[in-house]
């Protein structure tokens, strides 16, 4: 039920922000005073990214371009931060507009009104020097591992080409860090990478393992993304930069971030024009992303499914454990059950895939997520369980021991079926929450339902109907759960079902 | 059968148990009586193991137990020759009646399932209980689970047995049916310990009786004499 009304809830904020907003055009910007961009921090260098000398401060060749721009506009920058592949939701809601490497594509021509292009771009392969992979072309054949495992940023222009290129023999996994998928190179959990050529460029002293494979295969620009209903501001952005363009000021600036800045504006000249991606029919859309969420929703009950079994055994032994384990285990218990509720899931999910390959542990991301959400969940159900053991009277404990009984044979005969019984309606609420975390699961490049959602809903530009088709499919699998919770607490009720009450 | 020798235990800097000697041979009943807090619960919780002691030694059923903290597998051994039949009954809640009188043969002795419910039955026909086999505790009344747990103590043919206030949680009428359980035991010879307040029935069943105060012995001998 709670994840009907968290996708109802969705599907209102959307259509709140496709629809019923009025962005502020131009003359409420100099009205203000201020140009509000926006932009993901985390996305990195040179974009946009913190000043290591001074953490708060915000610094990266878009940084310097937006005070460019509100200069031009007579006013001061803004910056604003949000998550990369839904800047342009914040659109007419808390920016003016979205400057941080957005790649000019059809899609975004149809959806938003894209500026003339301030940057030109060059997709780049990256490998680890000492493995095989040395040329493009060796993607077209399968490696030694079978295909090859190529990490993008998810929603870049890398991530669209890498997925469409069905020539090539690579599974694509999207990260929501750029430099993530270089990590990953880099531990050897992926054969490759490929992002815009400025980043590699950025970062390449961090990773030294690492080398580009050919020259660029293909690129394209940037564009500073408006909202549709803003014209005067998305002209007058257009304007800008223009005379950036024409008085040099772009290419000091493209210069003075080591990015090629004669290069750049010959580039610059040299834009074609984009064309506009058409919208699809419902038909189209139902069949390019049906079956889609149908198979993430698939990975959304398999990872609930594997996790939670193996979640509630381990939360029985540690709560057991604690109870009634050696003096020595129970402070250690203690630790593992404060130390997973009170660190977040995502935290722990990241360092089990991120930070495991670096000691030489690399799993896949499915076995990570099932692990992550797992330990996570053990932790809250342990104490669950800690609550019904201690719900079953001592006296039956002590009965079990005066009949010769040993502590285990009585919790296994004695106490532990009564708690499981005691316990079963939290746990079975527990299982509807592991069920809907499993969308934090995408952190770790897991495609489940959320995930995949909020992809085509970017991509589509059909941001309310698919989630009310994402919305539909998460109550088909949480209504029965429900029911199954439900059905649980009816059978506690009988008191042939073995009720505690005595006397 | 037994013999508690200088039996001494404190708690919280409170003598709950003082010196305390007494002894018991096969076939009889001893009744131990005195007031609330005199020391006569904890005197039989510590019979099988389940207090400790801080002085004295304790013969029972051919096992012995000495001052401070028991070794799990005597207190296991010992329990088979010792049942305990609780004030609150502590009937297994998930467990049918005859499953709750089953299960420790099951478990302690490998007696087969099959084997170890017909042990069950018998012992439930011994105290009237046979057609209620079936039902959860929840669903009987006092003196029905009181009967229960007397059969699940008897189904370890324990040497000796003891009784925490038996009745005490029970109306007359309930009581009537458990003391008559109890009675019958006596004189089918089973050696028993009991803690109870009912003069009465102590004077009907024991063969002794040993009168506690404050955590000492005031007073024991036999039964007519010292009631």
């Amino acid at each position: 039920m709670k994840s009907l009304l968290g996708a109802l809830a969705v599907v209102g904020c959307l259509a709140a922000a496709t629809a019923a907003t009025t962005a502020a055009d131009l003359d409420e910007v100099v009205a203000r005073g201020e140009l509000i961009w926006a932009a993901d921090q985390e996305g990195g260098g040179p974009h946009v990214f913190p000043d290591p000398a001074n953490p708060q401060r915000l610094t990266g060749f878009e940084v310097d371009l937006a005070a460019l721009l509100a200069e031009e506009l007579g006013v001061k920058p803004r910056f604003q931060q949000g998550q990369w592949d839904r800047l342009p939701l914040l659109l007419g809601r808390t920016a003016d507009c979205v400057i941080n490497g957005i790649e000019l594509t059809p899609e975004r021509h149809r959806d938003y009104h894209c500026s003339r292009p301030y940057f030109a771009y060059s997709l780049q392969l990256l490998a680890r020097r000492d493995r095989t992979l040395d040329t493009f072309e060796k993607l077209a054949a399968p490696g030694p591992e079978g295909r090859w495992r190529v990490g993008v940023l998810t929603g870049s222009a890398a991530e669209s080409i890498m997925r469409s290129r069905s020539d090539l023999e690579v599974d694509v996994i999207g990260y929501d860090g750029t430099i993530d998928s270089l990590e990953q190179v880099s531990t050897g959990v992926l054969d490759a990478a490929v992002m815009d050529d400025c980043i590699f460029n950025f970062y390449a002293d961090r990773f030294s393992r690492l080398r580009t494979v050919d020259r660029p295969f293909a690129g394209g620009f940037y564009t500073i993304l408006t909202a549709r209903d803003t014209p005067k501001l998305s002209a007058a952005i257009d304007a800008a930069i223009g005379r950036l363009i024409a008085d040099g000021r772009l290419k000091s600036l493209y210069d003075r971030w080591d990015l090629a800045g004669r290069q750049q504006m010959l580039m610059l000249r040299d834009a074609a024009e984009i064309p506009v991606a058409r919208r699809k029919t419902v038909g189209e859309l139902a069949r390019d992303t049906l079956p889609l969420l149908l198979k993430s929703a698939g990975m959304t009950v398999l990872l609930s499914c594997l996790a939670f079994p193996l979640a509630v055994s381990i939360g029985l032994a540690v709560a057991v454990g604690r109870m009634y384990g050696p003096m020595w285990l129970r402070p250690l218990l203690t630790a593992y059950v404060e130390v997973l509720r009170g660190t977040p899931l995502m935290l722990q999910l990241y360092a089990i895939f991120f930070l495991l390959p670096k000691i030489g542990l690399a799993l896949p991301a499915v076995v990570a997520a099932v692990i992550g959400l797992a330990l996570n969940y053990s932790a809250y159900e342990s104490e669950i369980y800690r609550a019904g053991l201690k719900a079953v009277p001592l006296g039956q404990f002590e009965a079990s021991l005066s009949l010769g009984l040993s502590k285990w044979q009585a919790l296994r005969h004695v106490l532990v079926p009564q708690a499981v019984r005691i316990v079963m309606p939290p746990v079975t609420s527990d299982f509807i929450a592991l069920f809907k975390d499993t969308s934090v699961c995408s952190a770790i490049t897991v495609i489940e339902l959320t995930k995949r959602y909020s992809v085509l809903a970017l991509s589509t530009g059909r941001i309310v109907e698919l989630a009310v088709v994402t919305a539909l499919l998460y109550l088909c699998m949480s209504w029965p759960l429900a029911l199954l919770s439900r059905w649980f607490e009816r059978r506690l009720e009988r008191p042939a079902a073995g009720g505690a009450t005595e006397g | 059968m037994f013999t508690v020798s200088s039996l001494t235990k404190s708690r919280a800097q409170v003598r709950v148990l003082d010196d305390v000697s007494l002894a018991g041979d096969e076939g009889t009943v001893t009744a131990l009586v005195g007031p609330s807090g005199s020391g006569k619960s904890t005197l039989l919780r510590c019979l099988n193991g389940l207090e400790t002691f801080d002085a004295g030694q304790i013969a029972i059923a051919g096992h012995r137990l000495g001052a401070g903290p028991h070794a799990p597998a005597l207190l296991e051994r010992l329990r088979r020759d010792v049942g305990m039949v609780f004030q609150q009954f502590n009937l297994f809640a998930n467990l049918s009646a005859v499953e709750n009188v089953a299960l420790a043969p099951r478990v302690v002795l490998g007696i087969s399932t099959g084997d170890a419910r017909a042990r069950g039955l018998d012992l439930l026909d011994r105290v009237g209980l046979r057609s209620f086999a079936d039902a959860r505790p929840a669903t009987l009344s006092g003196g029905q689970q009181q009967r229960v747990a007397i059969a699940r103590a008897l189904a370890m043919r324990p040497r000796v047995m003891l009784f925490d206030e038996p009745t005490s949680a029970l109306d007359p009428a309930m009581t009537a049916e458990v003391m008559e359980v109890i009675v019958e035991l006596a004189r089918a010879g089973q050696t028993m310990v009991v803690v109870t307040h009912d003069h009465g029935f102590a004077r009907r069943a024991a063969s002794r009786v040993v009168e506690l105060a404050a955590g000492r012995i005031a007073r024991q001998g036999l039964a007519a004499d010292v009631l």
